[in-house]
């Protein structure tokens, strides 16, 4: 054997060997996609406007402080549009003392004087920090939730840099809807102190407090799936919120109902303690997204390393989500869903078993015309469109790239594409030896005359393919890889391997005048 | 030697202005289909709205399903049948009208139908079985069937409500208890589960919601991952070939590219996202045959140097023809396999692509070279078209 041919035979029994290992045994080795094994596929949005608002907010919290103290009078600080806030009505001879202040304190802001109206708005680069902040933050609060579900190998990342989505993708999940609504609650948790209430309208509500709403209380519903419903006032400040929280564990109240026990950190006990001695006898509504989901009354002071007990009619499900969303905490901004697919268990096995049987089919068919039709060149191109198997599932393996099911029919025409480079050689082959060249004569010619419109013909599938990947959403993404590693990976086997082979027969065979292809 | 063709030679482009007026036809009628007729009728990936795939526990016949429907006021829900068994239905919610619901709402008003559509399917006994707090078999997990066993096999319950649920997972649903027996489930287990669990009429295969935004935003990539390819293609062939040839190869696309869409059209099949993957693969493929062709083309002018452009061409053609029948065969050999077996989710891939192997073999022959001609004839700096 030539020393040449031996280090060829070498390379390519490595890299089969190699695409072997990284692929046996494949049930194991390579990744099904979510369309094959089952689970749900989300896309949602997370509303980052909301990230503004709360800090404008709390900015404009802090504006009525200062302006407080520092003895400027106006009739009203409000909120804009977003991002903006307006300060009507400030006396002019003020102007140049407001402005000191907003240069010093406010430097997020800019603003302009219209009259004797000052416009803040936030600036650019200020909001779209927000905002991505608003979406790491969200990704975070989303995969500890899944982590704390036990999911297994979820997918949560966010799509683009700079977008305000993320894809979730959770495999052999069972119940859907409920993991939906655990995602999207923002669950923000708040103790509250009632002023009144529970009453069936506002009106009832408000009767006390002269029809309207005191500056520091706010009026919120009970959740009707956990109360009686209603309205209650309850105090704008909470006494304690979610992030107080220390542990949180699934428990049962006294009637051995379920329910949701905690404990707080040491400044949250101390505040509750104090805010429980001197309140009782009163209701403390507690608050899940703004609405009370229970409002129990006080009766003795509750020490600030007790901690308690939430209830609120739960079943074991809904109380042990709530553990999952206080122990994960809170979300940034709400969350809207943009996109929903489930696939079930079954259906996957289904398309598996399809796939495969579609798959067998159109090997067999190929490699039976092949091997009609080119004999014992038709042999060489079916060894070749083998190890192009073996090479797309190592390299499938080896990228961790999930198997869809468009991947399937990627691989499958694949088969039918990669024996198109034999199909040239081969016919290229006949050309010359029709022409009267010699066996080895015409081999080479035929591979190097060939080359061309191979490499050209499959580098415009591959970039079509590329084209079709930045498009693509999951299946359709493990279709593009499927039909790029396969391509790619015949212009190795059709060609180098392939040839090899030629080479390999034509120089065992001592008459070397008859060619069998 | 075994061969399809023995040395051909035939006038391929005499039939250049036939061909013209045959491809023109199908677009034209196709493009008015499009525009004045039906239309493309776009799927759950590109319009909105829930597709709910579910299968029966026994046959219900499709005039059932839609009376059903029809009585919840669901009526006007897309019914299609997958097997002849009468046991499994792809169903999609209608479009839902802007006023009607807030774009915000889209998705979850969707949802809503869903539900309602999957509840109005569910037999009465199910709801019965389910009030009396029975769980219900066919749709449970690892992790119910788990508890429901807990009580009379504390060691082996886990493994064997695995066992069962991927029994059951291979199965799809199950009609009677007795199956399970097949997986080797003893008595004693099957009637725990009896009395604990019933067999539910329906599951739910799959369910996919998309909302506005994302339909909207598929629509636009994929117009532009389609147009951005051809524009790749002509760049690509135009470096490595000449602007004639890479305009002719980006026109055979687009023509092919057309062609699919009529069929499209005519046929009534919905576009997703398999289609346009689809799509964008004929263009990949159909340019291989038309590379090969200029290929040929490239060598034949420094061979032939004084024939016509018009006799390279169909030279060329003529010794490539084998290789393109026989590339064009051994690809449609596995579509038709992907076709006939690959099963229904992926059976519009597979018919997109049997489309476009059909149309790009014909359009590499009919259309690619009499544009390069054409193109000559009229750019041409007359070195190359010798009339």
């Amino acid at each position: 054997m030539k020393k040449g041919l031996r280090w060829k035979l070498i390379l390519t029994l490595g890299i089969v060997g190699l695409a072997l290992f990284l692929a046996y045994p494949p049930g194991k080795k390579i990744n099904r996609g979510l369309d094959l094994r089952g689970g749900i596929h989300l896309v949602l949005q997370v509303i980052t406007e909301d990230a503004i608002n709360i800090d404008t907010d709390e900015e404009i919290n802090r504006l009525r402080d200062q302006f407080q103290k520092k003895n400027l009078t106006s009739t009203s600080i409000v909120k804009g549009r977003i991002g903006q806030i307006t300060i009507p009505g400030t006396i002019p001879d003020q102007e140049g003392a407001v402005r000191d202040l907003l240069d010093e304190n406010f430097r997020n802001w800019d603003y302009v004087f219209v009259g004797a109206t000052a416009t803040l708005t936030m600036k650019s680069e200020v909001q779209m920090y927000l905002r991505d902040q608003a979406v790491n933050q969200a990704l975070e609060t989303i995969r500890n939730r899944v982590d704390q579900l036990g999911v297994a190998e979820p997918t949560i990342q966010r799509q683009g840099l700079s977008g305000d989505r993320i894809i979730l993708e959770l495999p052999g999940v069972d119940n859907p809807e409920r993991v939906k609504n655990l995602i999207k609650t923002t669950a923000v948790l708040e103790w509250k102190l009632v002023k009144a209430g529970p009453a069936a309208d506002e009106q009832a509500l408000l009767t006390s407090f002269g029809g309207t709403v005191p500056e520091d209380a706010q009026v919120v519903k009970g959740d009707p799936k956990r109360t009686s419903g209603g309205f209650y006032l309850v105090e704008r400040v909470a006494t304690v919120t979610g992030k107080d929280l220390r542990v949180v564990r699934r428990a049962t109240d006294e009637w051995n109902s379920p329910a949701v026990s905690f404990s707080l950190n040491p400044e949250g006990g101390r505040r509750f303690e104090r805010v429980t001695g001197e309140n009782i006898g009163k209701q403390i509504a507690i608050l899940l997204d703004d609405k009370v989901i229970s409002s129990p009354t006080v009766e003795d002071v509750i020490p600030a390393t007790s901690g308690g007990i939430i209830r609120g009619r739960f079943t074991i499900d809904e109380a042990e989500d709530l553990v999952v969303l206080l122990r994960a905490g809170a979300l940034p901004a709400g969350i809207k869903y943009l996109e929903e697919r489930t696939i079930g268990p079954s259906l996957g096995a289904d398309s598996i078993r399809k796939g495969l049987s579609a798959g067998i089919a159109a090997v067999l068919l190929v490699m039976a015309f092949m091997v009609i039709y080119y004999r014992l060149a038709g042999v060489n191109a079916v060894t070749a469109l083998i190890l192009n198997m073996v090479l797309l599932f190592g390299a499938l393996a080896y990228f961790r790239a999930a198997l869809t099911l468009p991947g399937i029919a990627g691989i499958i025409l694949t088969i039918g594409m990669a024996v198109d480079a034999n199909v040239l050689i081969f016919e290229r082959i006949r050309e010359e030896l029709l022409t009267g060249k010699s066996i080895l004569n015409s081999i080479s010619t035929g591979f190097s005359r060939a080359f061309t419109a191979i490499f050209d013909s499959n580098l415009t599938t591959i970039i079509s393919a590329i084209f079709l990947f930045q498009f693509g959403t999951g299946p359709v993404k493990g279709y593009a890889i499927t039909l790029i590693i396969g391509i790619a990976a015949s212009m190795f086997t059709a060609v180098f391997v392939s040839r090899l082979m030629f080479d390999l027969t034509v120089a065992g065979k001592k008459r070397k005048d008859k060619m069998s292809i | 030697m075994l061969q399809i063709f023995q040395k051909t030679n035939i006038d391929f482009m005499k039939y250049k202005y036939l061909a013209f007026a045959l491809s023109g036809t199908i677009i034209l009628a196709g493009l008015a289909n499009i525009i004045f007729g039906k239309g493309l009728k776009p799927g759950v990936d590109f319009s909105g709205g829930t597709l709910i795939r579910i299968l029966l526990k026994s046959p219900l016949p499709v005039a059932d399903v839609r009376q059903a429907l029809n009585e919840q006021g669901l009526g006007n829900s897309v019914i299609q049948e997958v097997d002849k068994g009468q046991q499994e239905y792809i169903i999609r919610t209608a479009g839902l009208k802007r006023d009607e619901i807030q774009a915000e709402q889209d998705l979850e008003a969707h949802e809503i139908i869903g539900n309602r559509i999957v509840e109005t399917l569910k037999s009465a006994e199910d709801k019965a079985s389910a009030e009396q707090g029975l769980i219900d078999f066919n749709n449970a997990g690892v992790k119910e069937i788990t508890a429901v066993l807990q009580p009379a096999y504390p060691d082996e319950a886990a493994s064997l409500a695995e066992r069962i649920i991927n029994f059951r997972v291979e199965k799809g649903i199950l009609e009677d208890f007795g199956m399970l027996r097949e997986a080797g489930i003893s008595d004693e287990v099957i009637s725990v589960l009896k009395d604990r669990t019933f067999l539910g009429s329906l599951t739910v295969l799959s369910r996919e919601t998309v909302g506005p935004q994302v339909g909207k935003d598929l629509r636009r990539k994929a117009t532009q991952a389609t147009i951005w390819a051809l524009v790749g293609m002509l760049v690509y062939i135009a470096a490595r070939f000449k602007l004639a040839y890479g305009v002719s190869a980006i026109l055979t696309l687009t023509h092919d590219v057309l062609v699919t869409l009529s069929v499209f059209s005519f046929t009534q099949r919905e576009i997703n996202l398999p289609v346009i993957a689809a799509v964008l693969t004929i263009v990949g493929f159909s340019i291989n045959d038309t590379i090969v062709v200029f290929d040929r083309v490239r060598d034949n002018i420094k061979m032939m140097r004084k024939s016509p452009f018009e006799d390279i061409l169909n030279a060329s053609i003529n010794q490539t023809l084998s290789r393109s029948v026989i590339t064009s065969g051994t690809v449609f050999l596995t579509v038709i396999a992907l076709y006939l077996f690959g099963g229904e989710v992926i059976n519009d891939f597979a018919f997109t692509m049997l489309v476009g192997v059909i149309s790009g073999a014909y359009s590499t022959i009919y259309q690619s070279c009499p544009i390069v001609y054409f193109w000559q004839k009229i750019f041409g700096t007359g070195r190359r078209v010798r009339r």
